[in-house]
């Protein structure tokens, strides 16, 4: 019996106790699964190049100070220390740190070779800079707050007195972080990123600077940052960003191919991931396979990134570019190397009497504004509409002087822009030409405008100038402009010759063609010596792919070139002329002109 | 010198008195406890088939419940650990990925890039706490990376050094830990952690998942299989009380009947109800009961019968014995006429007469006895007159035997309720039976008193009893030797007819006897009629009986019992109440 009791009294704890006991305890031991993931060795993208460090130039003062200007470039948040490494260790407290977003390079184009000048323990090193712009930490080259024209700072001897190939550090440094425009030709890359017109319409390109030192798997994260971050500010009057609050959920990812954008994006439907897929893919340019968006962490869109710039062209452009000139008051056209040879658009009615015109392709059909003089030496902007040839022209108002048209290549109403007595002046398709105030002291010299038709270029009292357009019930409406630094004077015209880049004809020293970038810190020499000053500048901006791709036209002293090779256009290339009647000297072919 | 504190001898020898006192009281209490307990559980049926299936229903509830709740809690935690798992991997694959981008700890973004990862991981709110907590960790990193975790909390103290080293070590590990990191209250955690491989070392991301829900939903059904469980365990317990209920208190009925009826009651009957086994029963029972009645009655009856035959016979005998004796009476006047060998047939037929009137009168009086019509005539009586009358009534016969009549008798009167007849006719019987059997020696009569009874001893020296014939002597025509002539007096009814008026009296009379001690037979009556005898004035076995195998003692008792080797033993008896040959009522 007292078994029993036993048994019964242990059953009874066991029902208490029994589920007690087995709930989650407490705490446990360690429990391990498996494996965790191993780091792959395949690591496929490798760094960027980063400039040169402070001993790299040895005891070669110039090329010390050349990479001093070059040291800030890189990686932001380092941009600081780096520099730093070139100062003197006792004057590195001196230079005043910025955080974060605040940290912005000046840019300056030195202006003339480094003067440095040997004093007693030092060297005093003098700079003549232009200010071209301040890149800031979002790669963008905003406009100069600083007006210096020259810097001074001094070297100091790193090593021991003796010797000499212990290299230098910098006293008296200036307080900001210069950068050369050569170092950031070097250590930058110039970026082309797209945002959408305020209609959705069309993509408009905008300008960015990536340090080489980023690691091109970070590439894709920095351009949706870009993108995100929105445009330039001169150009926020023709250009929508992406919708407010958009940000990247931490960083883009991927390899091989794949590559994954988390964004936190409201209001993001269909048609706008659509559309932030093909600002991406050409933002991307360089990027080929699948790119996947994903909107707060939800898989949205796969875009192939190569498929999704073929099937959504930047423009609509004619390959075949052909060339064309003004000979004896007659648009002709011109037969170069082996090109093929257009036909005149303009009916022979109206084709007399032209000083310059300018000429567009829209869609089959060809608009057509020429300048063309009168009886009196003024001249008239007649502007017509035709298929393939243009008949009949509207005739607008009399000026003492008109430049070249440029039409604004924009899908509905023909709108173009023209120079007349020093205005600026919009004309419509009926020729009629309202003035635009720009809000700019000085003279008008020249316009040219981009692809998109939302960007222009223009010259004013001289210097050259950007700006967007907003169209407004189809009229073009001008936004402020900006001012671009050029080492080149005496501007006279320009054209858009690239996506973001100008070609511009000044003066340096002698008559020279630039290729200048949209926010001019890139310069290019094309032509240094024009023999005279550049009247007529035409431009193919083409892909690169294309054959005519980097081809211009200019006239200078009444005698058309042509670039690739550098070569005059001669009489006999202009088409359908009757050869002059002995005795009289043939005249030159003038005003060239691209039909596309 | 040292001197050493003296111990407060008061309160330390007190306490363990008290202890001691308390402790007594308590053993005493669950001594009788128990012992009540014990009787409760020898007692009861049901009580035993309760206690049984409570105690073998616990024993079976209690290990199911045990496992159910183990297996829901397995299940419970199985489930948050894969969920967290699938979690962890995942999650420790996104930032693999994030941190493939740099290859270098001091890189500015990296750190940013850090605190994205765990606030993504974590749910991108930090705000929305679901309480999950995820952290990521890089001590191999020396230094360079800030542990971080979203939301931000210190997870330290639930990040023990075992489950780091094991993920350090580039495994997957989890452990369940309590403590306090969102709420105010310490939560269980399941803590898991993985490697993330990186270019520039491993970063560990760890995941604590507050287990509340499962925690709560365990205990939830623990507690619902415990009331399960305990409900179940009372049902069986109430079921089975009630199922032997249902078998008990039929049992319980018959038994009372059963007791009813060996206590005489032969109409008591079970009451059936119903077809089933114990119907069966109590039917069964009732049958039985009703053949016993049968049977008993029939042999009442049959004895009735027989004993009214006796008594007929007896009667119808004694009118044609009138007439005989009258007849003989006359010839037996009249046998000094008569030839001698006529007169001698005379005299036998007188003396045959005589004895046969004799033995009808006793078979009269004990079929009186049979059919239960004696009654007593108790009356206060002096016993030590009824001794003198009988003795003077034998002195003839004692002295024609050549007996001697020893009394013993008190001089102050001996006073009790009896019926002075029927105790006369006792003593008479007595005493006559041993002048008879005393073969010439003298015959002892003892009267003794105490409070409560009287008592009378008859001792002869005679030939004695064998053993085993004090019991026979009282029956109804025996006698020690059968081939004996019937010469002498005795019917053969006498001592059973004493014996009857003994137990009428509520007395006993109890005979002793050994071969070649003589006899002695012993009537003990109570003083007061109806009173229960407990003991006896005088005893049985006479003070100068030589016991057999020459025991040592005359005074002491001799017992016969068992000894350690199996074989029996007589000795002195201790001293009990008396030992006596049972043929008392």
């Amino acid at each position: 019996m007292k078994r029993r009791l036993l048994s019964g009294v242990l059953g009874a704890v066991l029902v208490m106790v029994g589920p007690a006991g087995c709930g989650i305890p407490e705490r446990s031991a360690v429990q391990t699964d498996h494996r965790g993931p191993a780091a792959e060795t395949s690591w496929s993208l490798g760094r960027g190049s980063e400039p040169p460090n402070r001993e790299a130039s040895g005891s070669d003062a110039e090329a010390f100070v050349r990479n001093f200007l070059a040291a800030a470039a890189g990686e932001p948040d380092r941009a600081y220390e780096r520099v730093k490494q070139f100062i003197a260790v006792p004057e590195r407290s001196g230079l005043q740190v910025k955080q974060g977003s605040e940290v912005a390079l000046s840019v300056v184009r030195l202006t003339d070779d480094p003067v440095i000048e040997q004093d007693v323990d030092s060297m005093k090193v003098t700079i003549a800079v232009q200010q071209v712009g301040l890149l800031r930490t979002n790669g963008m080259l905003v406009p100069p707050l600083a007006t210096e024209t020259t810097y001074e700072f001094r070297l100091v001897n790193a090593g021991p007195a003796g010797q000499d190939d212990a290299s230098f550090y910098v006293s008296s440094p200036p307080n900001v972080l210069l950068l050369s425009d050569e170092a950031l030709r070097l250590y930058y890359q110039a970026e082309s990123i797209y945002f959408w017109n305020s209609e959705r319409t069309r993509l408009v390109s905008d300008l960015r600077y990536l340090s080489s030192a980023v690691p091109a798997e970070r590439r894709v994260s920095e351009v949706v940052r870009w993108l995100t971050a929105g445009p330039s500010d001169w150009l926020r009057v023709g250009v929508s960003g992406l919708p407010d609050r958009t940000e990247m959920i931490n960083n883009a990812t991927g390899s091989d191919g794949r590559w994954e954008v988390n964004l936190d994006m409201p209001g993001a439907d269909d048609v706008r991931l659509e559309q932030f897929a093909t600002q991406l893919a050409w933002s991307l340019l360089e990027l080929d396979g699948i790119l996947e968006i994903k909107i707060l962490n939800q898989s949205r869109k796969l875009v192939d990134l190569g498929e999704q710039r073929t099937a959504n062209q930047l423009y609509r452009l004619d390959d075949n570019a052909r060339r064309f000139c003004v000979y004896e008051g007659a648009i002709h056209a011109l037969a170069v190397a082996n090109e093929s040879i257009g036909r005149v658009p303009v009916a022979p009615a109206a084709n007399h009497d032209v000083v310059s015109a300018g000429l567009r392709r829209a869609g089959d059909d060809v608009l057509a504004a020429l300048v063309v003089a009168g009886a009196d030496g003024r001249q008239r902007l007649n502007v017509g509409r035709g298929r393939d040839v243009v008949e009949s022209f509207t005739a607008g108002p009399l000026h003492t002087a008109i430049g070249r048209p440029v039409w604004l290549r924009t899908g509905d109403q023909p709108a173009g822009l023209v120079v007349a007595d020093g205005e600026l002046y919009r004309f419509d398709g009926r020729a009629a030409m309202y003035p635009v105030q720009l809000g700019l002291p000085g003279r008008v010299d020249a316009v040219a405008a981009a692809l998109d038709g939302h960007r222009i270029a223009l010259i004013v009292g001289g210097a050259l100038h950007v700006a967007a357009i907003s169209w407004e019930g189809g009229v073009p409406t001008i936004g402020p402009t900006r001012r671009l630094a050029t080492s080149l004077t005496r501007l006279t015209v320009v054209d858009w010759w690239a996506e973001s880049r100008l070609l511009v004809a000044g003066a340096a020293g002698r008559p020279a063609i630039y290729d200048v970038s949209i926010d001019g810190a890139l310069e290019t020499r094309l032509r240094d010596d024009a023999g005279a000053e550049v009247t007529h500048l035409a431009a193919y901006p083409a892909a690169p792919t294309s054959p005519l791709a980097g081809t211009f036209m200019y006239e200078a002293n009444g005698v058309i070139y042509r670039n690739n090779p550098f070569e005059r256009i001669v009489r006999e290339q202009v088409q359908d002329v009757a050869a002059p009647p002995a005795g009289v000297r043939p005249g030159n072919p003038t005003a060239p002109i691209f039909l596309y | 010198m040292t001197t050493s504190p003296i111990p407060d001898l008061d309160a330390t020898s007190r306490r363990p008195g008290v202890g001691r006192e308390l402790w007594r009281r308590l053993s005493g209490r669950l001594a009788r406890l128990l012992a009540g307990l014990h009787q409760t559980w020898r007692r009861s049926l049901q009580v035993r088939v309760v206690t049984i299936t409570l105690v073998v229903s616990s024993l079976l509830v209690g290990g199911f419940a045990f496992l159910i709740a183990d297996k829901i809690t397995s299940i419970l935690l199985d489930n948050a650990k894969t969920d967290v798992r699938s979690r962890l991997t995942s999650g420790a694959d996104y930032a693999a990925k994030q941190f493939s981008l740099y290859s270098q700890p001091q890189e500015a973004q990296l750190q940013e890039t850090i605190d994205g990862t765990v606030n993504y991981l974590a749910g991108g709110d930090p705000q929305q706490t679901s309480g999950v907590v995820v952290a990521l960790t890089a001590d191999g990193a020396g230094g360079m990376i800030l542990p971080r975790s979203s939301p931000a909390v210190d997870f330290r103290p639930l990040l023990s050094p075992d489950l780091r080293a094991a993920v350090a070590g580039g495994n997957v590990a989890n452990q369940i830990q309590t403590g306090r990191l969102t709420g105010d209250r310490a939560t269980k955690y399941l803590v898991y952690g993985s490697p993330v491989p990186t270019r520039f070392g491993q970063v560990e991301l760890y995941y604590f998942v507050p287990l509340t829900l499962q925690d709560t939903t365990a205990s939830q059904a623990r507690a619902t299989v415990v009331a399960t469980g305990v409900a179940l365990v009372l049902l069986l317990g109430l079921l089975a009380a009630l199922v032997t209920r249902l078998v008990v208190t039929p049992v319980r009925v018959a038994a009372r009947t059963a007791q009813r009826l060996s206590a005489g009651l032969l109409d008591q009957r079970m009451a059936v109800n119903g077809e089933d086994d114990l119907a069966l029963l109590a039917a069964s029972f009732n049958q039985m009961a009703t053949n016993l009645q049968r049977q008993i009655l029939r042999l009442e009856e049959m004895s009735r019968l027989q004993r009214r035959f006796t008594s007929d016979v007896s009667h119808e005998l004694r009118t044609p014995l009138t007439t005989v004796r009258m007849a003989a009476d006359l010839i037996f006047a009249e046998r000094d006429g008569f030839e001698p060998a006529v007169a001698r047939s005379a005299e036998l037929l007188q003396a045959e007469l005589d004895r046969f009137e004799e033995l009808l009168t006793d078979l009269l009086e004990i079929s009186r006895f049979d059919a239960g019509f004696a009654v007593l005539d108790a009356e206060p009586t002096d016993v030590v007159p009824v001794v003198h009358r009988v003795v003077d009534r034998l002195s003839g016969l004692a002295e024609r035997v050549g007996v001697e009549i020893e009394l013993d008798v008190p001089t102050a009167p001996v006073i009790a309720e009896i019926d002075p007849r029927r105790v006369e006719r006792v003593l008479r019987n007595l005493v006559g039976n041993a002048v008879e059997h005393g073969e010439g020696r003298p015959v002892r009569i003892t009267l003794g008193i105490d409070d409560t009874a009287v008592a009378v001893t008859v001792r002869d020296h005679g030939v004695g009893l064998k053993p085993g014939e004090e019991k026979l002597v009282f029956n109804r025509f025996w006698r020690a030797d059968p081939s004996r002539a019937r010469q002498t007096g005795g019917t053969g009814l006498g001592l059973s007819i004493s014996l009857e008026d003994a137990r009428l009296h509520g007395g006993w009379l109890e005979a002793w006897g050994a071969p070649g001690q003589g006899a002695q037979f012993r009537l003990t009556l109570p003083a007061r009629a109806g009173d229960r005898l407990i003991t006896s004035p005088l005893r049985l076995v006479p003070a100068d009986a030589t016991l057999p195998f020459g025991a040592t003692s005359t005074d002491g008792l001799l017992a016969i019992g068992p000894a350690s080797d199996g074989v029996l033993v007589v000795g002195p008896a201790a001293p009990a109440p008396e030992q006596r040959a049972e043929v008392a009522s």
